[in-house]
Formats: structure tokens, sequence, C-alpha cells
């Protein structure tokens, strides 16, 4: 049964993607667009032309969706966490933003506000950093956490309110206190001991992918491995039931959400020390909504995101070619997600309901519902 | 530059600008509220918004006519409503993932579609020629100036008490209701849960319609992603108003009251501008801790149930 209950969701998953696409396709047609043109752009502008193995490590398309992949299946694995410890992280942006306002802040001044760091080895100062924005995004996400279990007050909307003050903190004070002499609205440029080096130039791949894949192995192995993981699944499932077998639901719902938080946080700095090298607003942190997603369409089971999070790289990164080629907007990308997420979400549904019509008119089914 | 006075803050057109911004989050909360009543709370208002904004935008256009325009914004968030309505209660979707997935949908969509109208209708972000306007009614008031505002305001006002008649003083009121709370007794009684609830659905619907409609007129025009979160000040409004129209509208007015006090320190320059955006968040979110606080004290008997459920 459990074979063909998979079996069911693959073929679904398939035929969702497959409709998704069909009405981005469609979509294209109707904005006056080739969609064989804009897919065709799509797949060269994700992959690359350069795939022998004396140029492959050029192959700057190839990388940058590697590095979008990673920054999916963090932001994917976050959201998972958080959901399956029974709250829904949508903060994740800010989160994010905190932390790679941190992470800059501590890569440009430690060795300044902090004397005797100065004789440090760069791993430690980048342990320093790292942690120190792991610490920022997991205190932030703990202040909707505890204003759910204590005060009951819906996660969904405090984590998306506190986006907002979080992106507009970060700009003030990227603009104000923390702006760089002479600069536009960025923090200064972290010491260039600790930058990241990058592969796949000029592409946004770095030594980050690293870090990130090691946290996608702890997070993967804690939820799917542990007893730990375990508990929190089933105190997010049912509060109630995981009361009486001595679990307590609040703590592990907090612990979810706090580990989402420190995700989102760690990516952050990730993204400044791989990339940017500084905190600036143009610093994209929405794409914690394309890990969402992602994390959506595969029910937050963590290895499903991990895969899943290849295709949405190829589509996210190659969205940037198709605009460049085709003009088509890579906004497109996002509709076909929530398509897919749509049909998903009504999937379950739809077999439930085409049981009972089935069970209705062959009464030897019956026991299909009931199984 | 004027030196910053508080007086400034209480003044006949600070009580207007409130109430203007506080007109989008009152609609917005109105059709989150119904659709609360009737046990599955509709989070995508800023999809609804968004989407709806953009086609009164397109419509208005290309029309010339602001009422066609509304009524296109008003037929969107019917269709949306009648989504929502199939996804959550047909196909028994889980309400949040349908919420947060239908408001990035419609931004998404909306920006795409957006960037790819024809050059000449780039115009959709100013208001002059696009014959969006909705007609305005001026106020005054003793010695200040004459002050406009659209006709939607004193509509969303009547708006609510319709709202609360409906809710509290009507059989349809009473039925919606009743399918939130107990649906099994209005099933027993002969009446559809389901029907009760697309009802809602719908009527969320047409009013975030309504709010994107007005929502275009208020900030002169269609931009990406326009509606910037005042859908989920909305819910929260609703959540802490604890879905009674008036109290709703309460909290929208408080929120409008916080964000013209930023608005107004920023202009006399007493705050720097970037962090006064935060001010309707930030204060949102206080304002439901402290509602949550005060409410917890005074139940002290159903303290220790709200501190075990966690969801």
């Amino acid at each position: 049964m459990k074979w063909k209950e998979r079996g069911i969701y693959l073929l679904s998953l398939l035929i969702s993607i497959v409709l998704g696409l069909g009405v981005g396709a469609l979509l294209m047609l109707a904005t006056g667009h080739d969609p064989i043109e804009g897919y065709t752009a799509m797949v060269n502008g994700a992959l690359g032309s350069k795939w022998d193995a004396d140029t492959i490590l050029k192959n700057s398309e190839l990388g940058n969706t590697l590095y979008r992949s990673t920054l999916l299946i963090i932001t994917g694995l976050a959201t998972a966490v958080a959901s399956d410890a029974g709250l829904f992280n949508v903060g994740g942006q800010g989160q994010m933003c905190l932390g790679a306002l941190v992470g800059a802040y501590l890569g440009a001044e430690l060795t300044t506000i902090l004397p005797f760091t100065a004789g440090w080895p760069v791993w430690l100062l980048i342990v320093v950093c790292f942690l120190a924005a792991t610490l920022a995004g997991a205190i932030y996400a703990l202040i909707p956490a505890l204003m759910k279990v204590r005060l009951n007050i819906s996660e969904v909307v405090s984590t998306i309110l506190l986006n907002s003050v979080a992106l507009t903190f970060c700009t003030y004070m990227s603009n104000g206190p923390l702006k760089a002499q002479g600069k536009g609205t960025q923090t200064a440029a972290i010491l260039k001991d600790l930058e990241f080096t990058r592969f796949f130039k000029p592409s946004n791949l770095s030594q980050a992918v690293f870090i990130a894949a090691g946290m996608a192995l702890v997070v993967w192995y804690l939820m799917s491995r542990t007893t730990f993981g375990y508990e929190m699944r089933m105190a997010g499932r049912n509060s109630r039931f995981a009361k009486f077998s001595g679990l307590k639901a609040s703590t592990l719902a907090v612990t979810g959400m706090v580990i989402s938080g420190a995700l989102c946080g760690a990516l952050g700095m990730l993204e400044v020390f791989g990339w940017k090298h500084r905190y600036a607003v143009d610093l994209s942190t929405d794409f914690y909504w394309d890990g969402m997603l992602v994390a959506m369409i595969m029910r937050y089971k963590p290895l499903g995101i991990i895969l899943m999070s290849f295709f949405f790289g190829i589509l996210k990164s190659g969205a940037i070619r198709m605009q460049s080629s085709t003009g088509i907007s890579p906004e497109l990308i996002q509709v076909i997600q929530a398509i897919i997420i749509f049909f998903m979400a009504a999937e379950q549904g739809m077999i439930l309901r085409f049981r009972t019509w089935r069970a209705r008119r062959h009464p030897q089914h019956e026991e299909v519902i009931s199984a | 530059m004027n030196a910053f006075q508080f007086s400034d803050l209480i003044s006949f057109s600070s009580l207007m600008s409130t109430l203007g911004t506080a007109t989008i989050v009152i609609l917005a909360g109105l059709g989150c509220l119904m659709t609360e009543k009737a046990g599955m709370m509709n989070i995508g208002l800023d999809g609804i918004i968004t989407g709806s904004g953009f086609v009164a935008a397109v419509v208005s256009w290309a029309a010339d006519s602001w009422a066609l325009g509304l009524l296109a914004a008003l037929a969107t968030g019917l269709i949306l409503g009648l989504f929502y309505g199939v996804m959550v209660i047909r196909l028994k979707s889980d309400e949040f993932v349908i919420g947060v997935t239908l408001n990035m949908f419609l931004i998404a969509l909306s920006t795409f579609l957006y960037r790819s109208l024809p050059a000449e209708a780039n115009g959709l972000h100013v208001t002059e020629g696009t014959g969006m306007p909705i007609p305005k009614i001026s106020l005054s008031m003793g010695s200040s100036n004459p002050i406009n505002i659209s006709i939607l305001v004193p509509v969303a006002l009547i708006l609510v008490a319709v709202c609360q008649v409906f809710l509290y003083r009507t059989r349809h009121g009473f039925w919606l209701r009743a399918a939130g709370e107990h649906p099994e007794s209005l099933q027993s009684v002969g009446r559809s849960p389901a029907k009760m609830k697309y009802m809602a659905s719908l009527a969320c619907g047409a009013f975030c319609g309504m709010a994107g409609a007005y929502l275009l007129n208020y900030v002169d025009g269609f931009s990406e992603g326009f509606s910037a979160s005042r859908g989920y000040i909305a819910v929260a409004c609703v959540i802490f108003g604890r879905s009674n129209p008036l109290l709703v509208t309460l909290a929208a007015l408080f929120f409008g009251l916080v964000d013209t006090v930023g608005q107004r320190l920023q202009v006399f320059g007493v705050v720097d501008s970037n962090l006064t955006a935060a001010f309707p968040y930030a204060g949102t979110i206080l304002m439901m801790i402290v509602l949550a606080v005060y409410n917890k004290a005074r139940k002290p008997k159903r303290k220790a149930e709200t501190a075990e459920a966690v969801k």
C-alpha cells in the first residue's frame, strides 16, 4: 500500500509539473512570446554549454544553477523543520536579512570592536560570524514562536509582519549607522581574508556551498533519523497526542521554529561572505518564498525538497537568460510554482472524490476508502 | 520646514488620513472576518487585493471609466473568492497553504502581466488619464482646508455596519457563524454548511476586490506588489478584533493612526524615513501582544488551555 501511495504521489507530482509548465507556456503565448523559444532559453541559461572535463569549471551557468539550488534547499528545509514542529515559518526573509546584516557587520568590524580577535585565524573569525548570524536568525524566529505558544497569536501573521520590520530595519541600518563612507545604501565590505573562494566564475557559487550542504545534511539527519525529529513531527501533527505521550509540544514547536530561523540567519551570512561581501539593499532575500513553495510542493519531506530544489534551481537560474534573450519576465517561474502547488493541494481532495465516486459505482472497491 | 508639533498629529487632516489608509484594512478585514466566522480563515487577502487592483487598473485604463474598473475589481475578487472556496471547501486543501500560495501566485502573476503590457499602458502608474480616479467627496471642518476623500471611504464604513447587522441580526448571518462554530448542528437543521462557507468566501473576494480598487486609487496607480502586506495587517486586525466587525474596524483605525503618525514624523524629519516605514508593522505586532496579554490576564481560567494549545 505504501508503495502504491508513493506511486500515486509521484504520478500526480509529475502531472502537476507538466500542467504548471503548460500554463506557463500559455502565459507566454498570451503575452506574445514563443513558449518553445522561452523554455529552450531557460534550459540553455541554466545548464550552459561547457560540459567537457577541462572547461566545466568555467561553466558559470551551471555554477549559478547549483548556487540557486543550494539557496532553495536551505530555505526549503528551514520551512520544513518549522512545519514539522507544527508552526508555519513565513518569516524566513526577515531572519535571513538580519543574519546577513549581522554577518556583514562582524565580518567588517569584528577585529576593530574586539581587538583581541585580531590575531585569531581566519577560520575562527568565520565561525564567530557564522554563529552570530545564526543566533540573530534564531532569536528573530523565537519571538513569533513564543507569541504563538504563550499568547496563541498566529505565527503566519506575526512572521509576515516581522519580515517587513526586519527589512526596513536593515535598510535603515545600512543607510544610517552602518553605512559605508561615500557609498549607496550598503555597509562596509568584509575583510578580504574572510571572503569565500568562488568557483565556476563568474557565477555566484562559492565555498559557502559546502557549508550549506553540511547544514542540509545535519537537518535531514535530524528530521528523519533521530528521536528528536520524530518527536517534533509527532508534536506538530497532533499536539494533544504528543501531550499524552509525555512530550512538551510547545517546547518542540519553539525548537523547530528556532532551528528554522537559525538556518535562515546562517544562509544570510553565507550570502554575504560568498557573494556580496557586504550587506546591501539589493541582496536578494526574497528567494525564501521560492524555497517555501518547494517545501510545500514536496509536503515538507527533506529528501524530496533537496531533489526538487535542483529542478527549481534550473527554472530559477534559467529564468534570467530567458528574460535577457526573450524578454519574458522571471516572475513566470513563481507563477508556475504556485500553480504546481495548487494542483498538488487539490490532488488529495480529487483522489478522495474519485474514490468515493468509484466506490459508489463499484462497491467491491469500498475497502480502498477505509484503507 | 515647520517645527514638529504634536498638535499636528491630532488635526482634522490627520484624522482623514488615518481613515484613508485604514479603509483598505477595514475592507480587507471585513472579508477576512467573514471567512473566519465561517470556519476557514482566508489569508490570501494580499493576493486578491493585488490581483483585483491590477485588473481594475487595466480595465479602467482600457475603458476609461472608473465604474467599469471598480466592477472589474469586484468581479475578479468574486472569481478568486470562488477559487479559494473550491480549493478549501470542495477539495479540502489546507487553508493556510492555499492562502499563502494565492498571495504569491497573484502578486507574481500581476507583476508578470504588468511587465508584459504594451508600452503605452505604462501610464498605469500615474492617475492622470487612466480613468481610475474614483469620485471624491470634499469635506471641510472649520478653518482647515477641504479634504477630498474617496466615496469608497463612507461606503466601507456603511459596510461595517451592514456586516455587523448581517452577522448578528439576520438568519443568514447566524447560519454563517454556525457553519464555522458547529457545522453539524447547522446540517441537522437542514442547512448546508458548505453553502454558507462558499458565501463567506465569495464575500471575502468581493470585499478584497473593492479594497484593491480603493488601493489603486489611494496610491495613485498600480505598482508591483503594491498591497505591501496590508492584507496581512488586516488578518492581524481580524485576529485581535476577535472577528467582530466593529472591533476589527477599531483595530484597522489604530493601524491607520500608527501609519499616519509615522508619515507625519517623517515629514517633520524627526525620525528617519526608513524607520517610520516599519511603524505600521511593528505597531500591529505590539498591539497584538498587548491585547493577547490583556486577554490572558483577564481570563486566568483559560490560561492553562491557551498555554498548552500549540495549534
